[in-house]
């Protein structure tokens, strides 16, 4: 079985650590066509520039919440694609950063992806998260007079739906 | 490298102007499905709308985390009944990835049969109803909904059920093909290629129609990229994007078909483009009945899966759905993320209904083909 | 125009239903069919049902059924249930089957609850059928063999 190449993987990867020394933490390629990256969560806009303007990645597919209860964190994914670049039109670049579990706050990429708007909405609602620059951040799934906790934290159980 | 400002319509302004109505074309509404559009009208025109979703919000991700992997499968396919397999191989295909199970050739030709006469029985549902009733045209979702049963009848056939699968699990599809399937099939395609022609003198040619949807709501190409749009949306706006052929999964690497685009972006041309993509899916199905291997169906796929995360996407009938599957060495997910077509178009709504007239407003929305079930999960 | 008038005279596809109904695939997921001589009682069907509507119950009858020493029987709420077959299809003694059964419905809630004796009468109202599982027709079946966990009293 040939190995499959990866080097349009390995130079994003390089293009990213080239000009982020210092804010990408971790970086991994899980399959070909799928690159994980960790990064430092105050840089999240300038990441967000470089990936659209240099890249290609023009759009979001979505952005998640994994709350991480052991490690007393709120993980934010932003999943990223390209329609424009036809070299990378194939890829999903995912894109991690690790919030405090307390004081989940990250500025917002909005501005530089539009498509983020409906998921950062909806990511503040079930988890909590803080989009700072968000222009409408409001809920948006749950009922209008709901005043409890975010729902898809971990330690939050509803007790119709039976033992984990 | 700048950042940019909001487009127009997106974020609405909480005060309103002393000559604007605020709307609520609300959920018990005929022209709205389970969801709710606040809309500002000044007169005859829009001036901003408001989508207020969650009406059918049952929290799906949160209860994927309770219930183990086959379990899951009827809950993740319920968001869009309609176009059941889609999601269900959707969520299938990143646990095969976490797994290592490989499906072998024949259990992918069968879910690519399978898929698409899902895609046609959703693209019949969504004539019907969001092209058809949305605009006033009762003939259509008539006849549209009296061939969409024909398919179902055949599923039904082969699944066991009329609409709810539930019929790819980890490892391949449930059943084979049954006896008298690959004649009654293609029977049925002979007979629904001449039905085509009859929608298109019907509907598609009708002049009503044509003077109702043509101009109306047009999504240029650059914003439908900036937007993040998917499926039949992007792809009448002109951009050629279609996870089948850029990430190829099951049988459509081998299969020859084309990928329909329109360059006008309009609500005209996102009925077109459903018609067209009808058209490719007879001719996938006609080549894979006659491509189809021999051999087994399935392989056995354990119960528990392996710790770490996979991203799964397929191309659904109404976009691209893209899965987060993350596994702790339990026979439970940790997390299910869903990104579904529904969800990623909404945006396109507030986009598009600015300075329109008010009965323009369903044409735009049911154009978009948006299902607020599976939006809202 | 000329297309809508030409159907007034095509004839109608109306089935008037309790008279005439449909004919039904081989396979068809209606209710389930219980045989209760080869039942185990392992709970595999209970562990996976998506809507929790199985549980084993303890059935106090005069048979001996040398299989299953404690007498364990699934007992079915079909209030919940998607029909879905999954109990069916991972059953390892094959001890469940589809049925073309489906007219379900009750008056009183409680009547949903079907003990697993209900479960074992075949439907009398429906002609022969044949089931796809134990693959009488020459379709080819898929086996699973899920890993049977033990339910410690």
């Amino acid at each position: 079985m040939s190995q499959v190449s990866l080097s349009r993987e390995e130079a994003i990867i390089g293009q990213l650590k080239a000009r982020f020394p210092e804010a990408i933490e971790e970086t991994k390629i899980d399959r070909a066509r799928r690159v994980t990256i960790h990064f430092e969560k105050d840089h999240v806009q300038e990441i967000a520039m470089f990936m659209r303007d240099e890249l290609g990645f023009d759009h979001v597919k979505g952005v998640a919440g994994v709350d991480l209860p052991t490690q007393k964190k709120i993980e934010v994914l932003y999943f990223a694609g390209s329609y424009s670049n036809a070299e990378v039109q194939d890829f999903i670049v995912i894109l991690k950063a690790q919030l405090p579990r307390d004081n989940p706050i990250i500025a917002s990429v909005v501005s530089v992806w539009e498509s983020a708007h409906f998921h950062e909405r909806e990511t503040f609602e079930m988890f909590g998260v803080k989009f700072e620059g968000h222009p409408d951040l409001r809920k948006l799934l749950t009922l209008d007079n709901w005043e409890g906790p975010p729902p898809m934290l971990k330690d939050i159980k509803f007790p119709e739906m039976g033992q984990r | 490298m700048t950042t940019e400002p909001p487009s127009p319509g997106i974020s609405i302004s909480k005060t309103a102007e002393p000559s604007t109505l605020d709307v609520s074309v609300g959920p018990q509404h005929p022209g709205s499905g389970h969801c709710r559009i606040l809309i500002r009208v000044d007169g005859d025109y829009i001036v901003s709308a408001d989508p207020d979703i969650g009406y059918v919000h049952r929290g799906c991700e949160k209860i994927a985390e309770y219930r183990n992997y086959v379990s899951n499968i009827p809950h993740l396919e319920r968001p869009n009944i309609a176009d059941a397999i889609h999601l269900n191989w959707g969520y299938v295909l990143p646990i095969e990835e976490l797994q290592g199970v490989v499906v072998p050739p024949r259990g992918k030709y069968i879910s690519t049969i399978a898929a698409e006469m899902n895609r046609i029985m959703s693209h019949l549902y969504g004539l019907a109803i969001m092209q058809g009733v949305f605009s006033g045209h009762t003939t259509i979702f008539m006849w549209a909904f009296g061939d969409r049963d024909l398919f179902i009848e055949l599923a039904e056939m082969l699944t066991g059920a009329r609409l709810t699968y539930s019929f790819l699990v980890p490892g391949g599809p449930r059943r084979d093909l049954p006896f008298g399937f690959e004649d009654r099939l293609s029977r049925l395609l002979d007979y629904f290629e001449k039905r085509l022609v009859e929608y298109d003198r019907i509907f598609f040619s009708n002049p009503s129609v044509i003077a109702r949807a043509k101009g109306i709501g047009v999504l240029k190409r650059e914003d439908a990229k900036k937007l993040g749009v998917v499926g039949p949306v992007l792809r009448a706006s002109g951009v050629k994007y279609d996870v089948r052929k850029v990430e190829p999964y099951g049988a459509y690497a081998d299969l020859e078909f084309d990928i329909p685009t329109f360059e006008e972006g309009d609500s005209y041309s996102r009925y077109l483009i459903r018609f067209e993509e009808m058209k490719q899916s007879v001719r996938i199905i006609r080549q894979a009945l006659e491509k189809i291997p021999k051999g087994p169906i399935a392989r056995k796929a354990p119960l528990v899966a392996p710790e770490g995360e996979a991203t799964g996407r397929v191309e659904s009938s109404r976009g691209e759905i893209t899965y987060l599957v993350m596994g702790d060495n339990s026979d439970k997910p940790s997390r299910v993320k869903i990104m579904n077509g529904s969800f990623r178009n909404l945006i396109a709504l507030p986009f598009l209904v600015r300075n329109v007239h008010v009965a323009d407003m369903p044409i735009i929305y049911g154009s978009l083909d948006y299902w607020p079930v599976e939006a809202d999960r | 125009m000329y297309e809508g008038i030409k159907h007034i005279f095509k004839h109608t596809f109306t089935m008037k239903y309790p008279y005439q109904k449909v004919l039904l695939p081989k396979g068809f997921r209606g209710r389930h069919l219980l045989y209760m001589d080869k039942c185990t009682g392992c709970g595999i069907c209970a562990w996976i049902c998506p809507e929790r509507c199985i549980s084993m119950v303890p059935v106090t009858d005069n048979k001996e059924y040398p299989q299953n020493p404690e007498k364990r029987f699934p007992q079915y709420w079909y209030a919940r249930c998607c029909f879905c077959h999954f109990c069916t299809e991972y059953c390892p003694t094959g001890a469940l089957d589809y049925t073309p059964d489906y007219e379900l419905a009750e008056y009183d809630r409680e009547l949903l609850l079907w003990s697993p004796e209900r479960l074992s009468r075949p439907p009398t109202n429906i002609g022969e059928y044949q089931s796809v599982f134990h693959g009488k027709d020459g379709n080819q079946g898929v086996t699973f063999e899920p890993v049977i966990k033990q339910k410690s009293k």
